[in-house]
């Protein structure tokens, strides 16, 4: 019988080993591909084997059983090429060092951590472009990121606690230290980005929940205002832009924020914190993978405004990224809705200009998501373009993406540990201070 | 109980059966659906009787007490309210179903379409009969996107600039309605209504938005849910979705007047105890509600396109409908709703035939304006002056002599019986603007209308309001809410008085062929007026502007940002 320390270091064991292992196909992609996808199966039958012998947090169970799916559909949506090979030993890898980072103590995680920072930062430097000047800022950010990971783990308090949440504003992107994660929903190569939109902001958020409840009132205060402005900021940046990476990772470092902010109003990260982020990642990774299927036929970074009207053509994918597009701008009944209510439901709104921010910035999702989706399906087809719709493999990497978006956001509420929170009868006389 | 559940999946079932199949068997099984739909009517008239002799209906699926941690909190209550909706919503739902039959047959996309009403009208009969705030809002935004996707033609550029800008705009509405909710939950805790009005009027609540300024929970909350009304009802300045969502099927448009443009109507009266609790609302209503009817109406006569005709009267009769709320007469704002939803759905299905006809007319649409000089009649329009002036009397005389009603310190019975003298003047004025048709006949269908809208005003006020609201005080304390002050009352009755009966002579002499003075610069003012209402006020241009200067602004913002970061 394994004990609960054996089961929580074969989590993280089971994808680093499969990485290594994956290097005796190296020369063969379809078989690495395929043994690619068999390891993050394992590695969810492992989670879900280990259940009940894990001491994590309910929202950290969340993340540990999403990580595993969200790898999978990754690689799942990917097509079969020599190039893509170093993403996906690397999205196993990073499973694994995920998979460490949520279940392992202190030390090992901080580790595990500055090796994941670490190996982010290499694999951007890589694919530096100078065509594409911003990603030095991400280089940058990723670099301060693998600093303070090091200074939180090996420093005395307050320097730790500094560093570390420095740290968590750099894997839950928070204003100014966002430009690493644009980065690398932008620049990273193959099934990396939509596998990291996931597990970078987990872990943030799984770190966060330790350092936000000691914080001081000047650095929550501090920490709210920068939230709101990158609510504001995220959501005009995602307006402004034409290229769909950067709408989506502008788009859901604008919904991002507000969770930064709930948290650090409530000092405290509740389930439908979890919730909301697993969703907001999940749909964003399912939109990228949406947009490496039109990569995939009609090229690299090509202009969505000209290809469109694929929804006639392309039925299936019409559907499914038409419902992605609908979580994405947080409707019902998706994740990203019940995560997004509940957040705000849990939240005190000690000033009317948070929940007007926190609108507006939800409204503007609205905006600039309807408006990529519609450039792509909608619209006068083109005859001169070649249609095809979704390959097997990638219709199932979007099914099983909107199937978990819908999962999120109609599972019983207990599911997630929420069912223990009060309800808010006396809300009035507790928090709100702009009444009388 | 299951009956109240059978009612709104029997609307799922039809679509389930229209989605899934063969194309072969798609005609066969679209006409097997319109069996589900019809049977969702005659329930809804079966749930309508239980009610009433029963008491409202209540269905839970979760906990009340722990909805902060559900977000979706399925649940179903049919009240009176919630039951007339539901019969409203399912018998105008059969009739476009099974016209929407034939008028898309051998249409491309039919399925998709055939679907997407059947799913719409069940998530309509879900909105109504929602048990709590916040699946009311989770419908209510479905409906906001179910809107851009009845569009139907998405590959024709003013179609999907239309259905982008009904989608963004309503959502500017649902923010604020969702504003509004997570601001009652967070003073009230809880999202049930008979909780939330039972907390709401014992646990008075002032919030200060900033030093100096301070106004009430209730008023906070109901102007934020007022704004989502304003959405849906396509009240002004937020109504320009309507026009342009006008290259949807004309089906579509049936459903959109007879049932979603009412979900307005139908917030505010479900929250009419939250409503009630705010004079300030009411009066914003009030007056948002007067400038769209009298906008709406003004611009439906400088329009020259049937369909968008129809449309400014909708937001016209939607701004009319909100303005009855806004004095407190929720009860006539529903009849209202349902007897233009019934109107509105018969004249769109049948503006294609107008159209058609209209084509085969070779005269058609320029009368002779000599021939319409000779067929003045002076009879009608006798019978038609005198019975809109006598009507004011008549039901002074009835009302204060009669019935003994203290007119001077009621609103609430000057506003029904205002209402009966505006209906009857605009009937009557309609039938004596029919010169063509011989003036006895006339003269006497005047009387008819006069006393057909009497009597269904009646109705309106006594029978339909006790059958919605039973309890009398609490109509009362609408009113009493609502109330405006004397001088302001008597001066809006005293002007719009003066208005119609001056509208009336003006009319009268144009007719007679005689001449009015009017001084000079009036009737360039009148010009300039009629272009701007023709160009519906540029509002889409105002809107196109604002759109221009915040994509500008966002420009501007990145490129900052752009530079900062190299």
């Amino acid at each position: 019988m394994i004990d609960a320390t054996t089961a929580l270091w074969l989590l993280a064991a089971i994808p680093i080993l499969g990485a290594l292992l994956s290097l005796v196909v190296w020369s063969q992609p379809e078989k690495l591909k395929i043994w690619s996808i068999s390891v993050t199966l394992v590695s969810l039958l492992a989670v879900i084997g280990t259940f009940g012998r894990m001491t994590v947090s309910a929202e950290g169970l969340l993340f540990i059983v999403l990580l595993p799916l969200a790898a999978c559909v990754s690689l799942l949506g990917q097509p079969v090429h020599q190039d893509y090979r170093l993403a996906w030993v690397m999205t196993l890898l990073f499973l694994g060092l995920g998979l460490g980072i949520l279940t392992s103590q202190h030390l090992v995680s901080q580790i595990a951590l500055c090796m994941l920072l670490g190996l982010i930062t290499f694999l951007l430097y890589r694919q530096h472009n100078p065509f594409w000047p911003t990603s030095r800022l991400g280089i940058g950010t990723f670099g301060i990121g693998t600093l303070c990971a090091v200074l939180s783990a090996i420093a005395d308090p307050p320097i730790s606690a500094v560093a570390s949440l420095v740290a968590c504003a750099i894997l839950l992107p928070l204003v100014p230290f966002h430009d690493g994660y644009v980065t690398v929903l932008t620049r990273l190569p193959g099934s990396l980005p939509s596998f990291v939109v996931l597990l970078l902001p987990a872990i943030g958020l799984h770190n966060l929940a330790a350092v936000i409840q000691t914080a001081p009132d000047v650095v929550i205060l501090m920490l709210t205002t920068l939230a709101l402005v990158g609510a504001l900021y995220g959501s005009v940046k995602a307006l402004a832009q034409s290229r769909v990476r950067l709408i989506l990772a502008y788009g859901s470092f604008s919904l991002l924020s507000i969770l930064w902010w709930c948290v650090a109003a409530s000092r405290t990260v509740t389930p439908q914190a979890a919730v909301f982020l697993g969703a907001v990642a999940i749909v964003t990774s399912g939109l990228l993978l949406a947009w490496q299927v039109v990569r995939t036929r009609y090229g690299d970074d090509v202009d969505p405004r000209a290809i469109s009207g694929l929804a006639s053509p392309m039925p299936q994918f019409a559907v499914l990224v038409s419902l992605l597009a609908l979580a994405a701008m947080g409707l019902p009944p998706f994740g990203v809705f019940t995560g997004f209510m509940g957040l705000l439901f849990a939240s005190s709104f000690t000033s009317p200009a948070a929940l007007l921010v926190i609108v507006i910035a939800w409204l503007a999702a609205s905006w600039y998501i309807l408006e990529m989706v519609q450039q792509l399906l909608f619209g006068r087809r083109r005859w001169d373009l070649r249609y095809e719709d979704l390959r097997q493999s990638e219709f199932a990497s979007l099914l099983i993406v909107v199937l978990i978006v819908i999962a999120l956001g109609v599972a019983p509420a207990s599911l997630f540990g929420m069912e223990s929170q009060p309800s808010r009868a006396g809300a009035v006389k507790e928090s709100v201070t702009w009444n009388r | 109980m299951s009956l109240a559940l059978a009612v709104p999946l029997l609307l799922l079932l039809a679509t389930c059966l229209v989605v899934v199949g063969p194309d072969r068997s798609l005609y066969e099984r679209s006409k097997l659906a319109a069996y589900p739909i019809g049977a969702a009517f005659v329930g809804a008239i079966a749930i309508l009787f239980i009610v009433v002799a029963r008491g409202p209906i209540t269905i839970r699926f979760y906990d009340p007490a722990s909805i902060a941690a559900l977000a979706f909190p399925i649940g179903f209550y049919i009240d009176r309210l919630s039951a007339v909706m539901m019969t409203l919503i399912s018998g105008v739902s059969t009739v476009i179903y099974c016209y929407s039959m034939g008028y898309m047959y051998q249409d491309l996309h039919c399925r998709r379409y055939l679907a997407l009403i059947c799913f719409t009208e069940f998530i309509l009969l879900c909105m109504v009969s929602s048990a709590n705030l916040m699946m009311l809002f989770l419908f209510w935004q479905v409906l906001s996107y179910l809107l851009y996707l009845l569009a139907h033609n998405h590959a024709h550029a003013a179609t999907l600039r239309g259905a982008f800008k009904t989608f963004t705009l309503l959502r500017v509405a649902d923010a604020a309605f969702l504003a509004g909710i997570v601001l009652a939950h967070q003073l009230y805790g809880t999202l049930e209504f008979q909780d939330l009005f039972a907390r709401s009027a014992g646990m008075p609540i002032t919030l200060s938005l900033w030093p100096g300024m301070e106004i009430s929970a209730a008023t906070a909350i109901t102007s934020l849910m007022f704004i989502g009304a304003m959405g849906k009802s396509a009240q002004f300045p937020l109504y320009i979705w309507l026009p342009g969502s006008l290259f949807a099927p004309t089906p579509v448009h049936a459903l959109l007047h007879a049932g979603i443009i009412n979900a307005g109507g139908f917030l505010i009266n479900r929250l009419a105890p939250l409503f009630g609790l705010s004079s300030t609302t009411l009066h914003v209503a009030f007056v948002v509600g007067t400038l769209t009817a009298v906008l709406g109406a003004t611009m439906m006569l400088a329009q020259n396109d049937i369909k968008k005709t129809l449309g400014f009267s909708t937001i016209g009769q939607m701004g009319y409908m909100i303005m009855e709320c806004g004095l407190g007469a929720f009860s006539l704002a529903v009849f209202h709703l349902i007897a233009h939803g019934l109107f509105k759905a018969t004249v769109f299905l049948n503006c294609g035939n107008v159209i058609h006809k209209a084509r085969l007319e070779p005269g058609s649409p320029h009368a002779d304006p000599r021939a319409e000089e000779q067929e003045f009649s002076r009879l009608t329009w006798f019978t038609g002056f005198t019975t809109t002036l006598l009507i004011p009397l008549l039901i002074l005389l009835v009302t204060h002599g009669v019935l003994r009603i203290p007119l001077l310190e009621s609103q609430g019975t000057v506003i029904f019986l205002f209402f009966i003298w505006v209906t009857s003047s605009q009937a009557i004025l309609t039938l004596t603007r029919l010169r063509a048709v011989a003036s006895w006949k006339v003269s006497a269908a005047m009387l008819l209308t006069l006393l057909f809208v009497v009597f269904i005003y009646l109705f309106a006020v006594e029978s339909f309001t006790a059958f919605l609201y039973p309890n009398p005080d609490e109509v009362a304390s609408y009113f009493q809410a609502a109330a405006l002050p004397n001088w302001l009352f008597d001066g809006i009755v005293i002007m719009a008085t003066v208005l119609t009966v001056l509208s009336w002579s003006y009319l009268y002499m144009r007719a007679h062929g005689q001449a009015m003075w009017v001084p000079g610069w009036v009737e360039g003012l009148r010009l300039r007026l009629y272009v701007l209402f023709m160009n519906r006020l540029y509002m889409d241009e105002l809107y196109h502007a604002l759109g221009r200067a915040v994509m500008r602004v966002v420009h501007r913002i990145d490129r900052r940002g752009a530079r900062l970061s190299e």
